[in-house]
């Protein structure tokens, strides 16, 4: 992100002003609750205690990252009008959340689940697919969070102007966020993401404001000067773009929605009725972040014309650059913007770190490596994978890549291929293990190697996508063709008819 | 108010209607320009390309469908929770 020119202290001030309430925020999450330390259920969901206000804001500060921001307003610019899609793909994993979750909440519930593996083992008793799971969820957990280290550094440098270097600023607010997951858990994280989703809405709020400041409010001056000087920005799609737009929809929509920190949110919830209207709310949220960023990035064709695909990564600090010019209300606005981006990005991040914590220490750990462990050291086997995993992480995050919204589509390239194991799982008795596991190999492999080969899309439609379908189609017809009566080993657990 | 009506509701889940999930396709096809004219902007309407103006309205019967469905169309086991609440217990069984 380009840093800002009105230099550092004011931003360090920002920033040390956010890392202290989160640390009190997580001192006060985990202060007089020892279950918080010696339970996993404690500690990784919170003890299923989660009332409206937090899972609410969990939810919101957790689907959106700060990638969400300075990501996708470059993408707004480059592509123009048709990155409308962000907001629908963003409403379209509520959307797949009401194909599971209401069942999974309850079943969860029942049988005390904490991580979605614990689901895969419960549904098929296979070890093999619970492991391939808990793999496919491990790699998208880690490129997620990798993904938040880079666009931290960014952030930060941006934010103080290099005051704080790249390196010093991701590891300060890394140690604040471990510190923070460390004493209070899903409660902290939780709470926190409080505090940092109202920063985002802030953020964005004085980013729309700041942008359409800057062009008098002349939306439809806007609108003509793309006609004018980018008109492929503005006409109708063609095919293969739509064709991309619907995939986008369908691939982010599974993709997010069975990422393991968001499954976890549904096991976290307090009550049905707690978790129904948070999501209901989430449902709208779209219109106020990822269309404000679709705004602010449409805005950028008319502000900074002709910026190539790199530049037009710094749009965002440009434009925060040029608004904090105007006047010291705006100045000290733009300061709240970068505020909000950086808790965007750290509540992101500390959701993941817990959520692949927990996989580890829960599905690997308790489960394979040592299973007479005491709840107790899984979980303190869980935070201290967290931290290792943090500190590769952070010497691959040194070299950043160029362009965030690449890495972004790699991720869902291969979560959502855990998709099916969820919806067809839970409703479709007859899905078998063995399918199920060759189907998400296939999908995965498929995949990854399109991807990695730089294969082009085959008409719009991503190299996920496609592999899901291959998916998909393995383990129905797999299923299809197997004996209903199956040996004891990976004999299938009738889907639950959550009220039956 | 919303006790009573919980109270009163049967159970409900998304997945059980089929409708549902025909009307949603149907919203999400029609806020994709699939089946317009590729490279057309205008007319503008409200200052904007009518095409977007159209996506925007379909997005927007998106999020409040989504949302209805959250608080009309699942209801399992929500009355169970609210009177183990009121029986001072925290258990239920479905």
């Amino acid at each position: 992100m380009e840093n800002l020119n009105f230099g550092g202290t004011s931003g360090i001030v920002v920033l040390l002003t956010y890392a202290g309430i989160m640390l009190i925020i997580g001192y006060f999450a985990g202060r007089g609750r020892p279950n918080v330390r010696s339970s996993v259920r404690g500690y990784f969901l919170a003890g299923r205690g989660l009332g409206f206000v937090a899972l609410f804001f969990t939810l919101y500060a957790t689907q959106y990252s700060g990638n969400s921001v300075i990501g996708y307003a470059p993408e707004a610019y480059r592509s123009g009008f048709v990155w409308w899609q962000s907001v629908m793909f963003m409403i379209a994993v509520i959307a797949v959340y009401l194909l599971f979750a209401p069942r999974l909440y309850v079943i969860a519930k029942r049988e005390s689940f904490v991580t979605p593996t614990d689901w895969v083992r419960h549904r098929f008793r296979s070890t093999r697919v619970s492991i391939l799971v808990a793999i496919l969820m491990l790699w998208g957990l880690a490129n997620y969070l990798l993904e938040q280290l880079v666009a931290m550094g960014q952030g930060i440098s941006g934010l103080t102007g290099n005051t704080v270097p790249y390196q010093i600023g991701v590891i300060a607010f890394v140690l604040v966020m471990l510190a923070y997951s460390w004493m209070g858990g899903m409660r902290a994280v939780a709470l926190t993401d409080v505090m940092q989703g109202i920063a985002l809405l802030i953020g964005v709020a004085v980013l729309l404001f700041g942008s359409l400041y800057l062009i008098e409010g002349d939306i439809a001056g806007l609108t003509q000067h793309v006609v004018d000087n980018a008109p492929e920005k503005v006409g109708v799609p063609d095919g293969e773009t739509s064709v991309n737009w619907l995939s986008m929809i369908v691939l982010i929509g599974f993709g997010a929605a069975v990422y393991p920190h968001a499954i976890q949110r549904v096991y976290a919830a307090k009550s049905e009725r707690t978790l129904k209207r948070s999501l209901a709310i989430m449902a709208w949220m779209p219109f106020v972040t990822t269309a404000v960023v679709f705004v602010v990035g449409i805005v950028g064709i008319q502000l900074f014309p002709g910026l190539s695909e790199s530049s037009s990564e710094q749009l965002v600090g440009m434009m925060a650059n040029q608004v904090a010019g105007i006047n010291v209300v705006f100045y000290l606005l733009m300061i709240l913007l970068f505020g909000g981006v950086i808790a965007a990005i750290v509540s992101t991040a500390d959701s993941a770190l817990l959520s692949l914590s927990s996989v580890v220490s829960h599905d690997l750990y308790g489960r394979y490596i040592n299973p007479r462990s005491s709840e107790r050291r899984q979980v303190l086997v869980g935070k201290l994978v967290g931290i290792a995993v943090i500190a590769v992480l952070l010497l691959i995050a040194w070299n950043p890549p160029t362009t965030l919204y690449n890495i972004f589509v790699l991720k869902f390239e291969l979560i959502v291929q855990i998709a099916p194991a969820f919806i067809l799982g839970l409703y479709w008795d007859r899905l078998r293990a063995g399918p199920l596991f060759w189907g998400m190999l296939a999908g995965a492999l498929f995949a990854g190697v399109w991807t990695v080969i730089g294969e082009e899309e085959l008409y719009g439609v991503p190299a996920g996508l496609l592999g899901l379908g291959i998916n998909v189609a393995i383990a129905v017809l797999g299923s299809l063709m197997t004996p209903r009566v199956q040996d004891d080993s990976e004999a299938a657990v009738p889907t639950d008819a959550a009220a039956g | 108010m919303d006790q009573r009506r919980s109270e009163h509701n049967p159970v409900r889940e998304p997945i059980r209607s089929p409708w549902v999930w025909v009307v949603m396709t149907l919203i999400i096809l029609a806020g994709t320009p699939l089946y317009l004219p590729s490279g057309v902007v205008e007319p503008l309407v409200f200052g904007l390309p009518y095409w977007v103006v159209l996506s925007v309205f379909f997005t927007l019967a998106f999020s409040a469908f989504t949302s209805w469905l959250c608080l009309r169309k699942w209801n399992l086991v929500e009355q169970q929770e609210e009177a183990a609440v009121e029986d001072g217990g925290s258990t239920w069984k479905i």
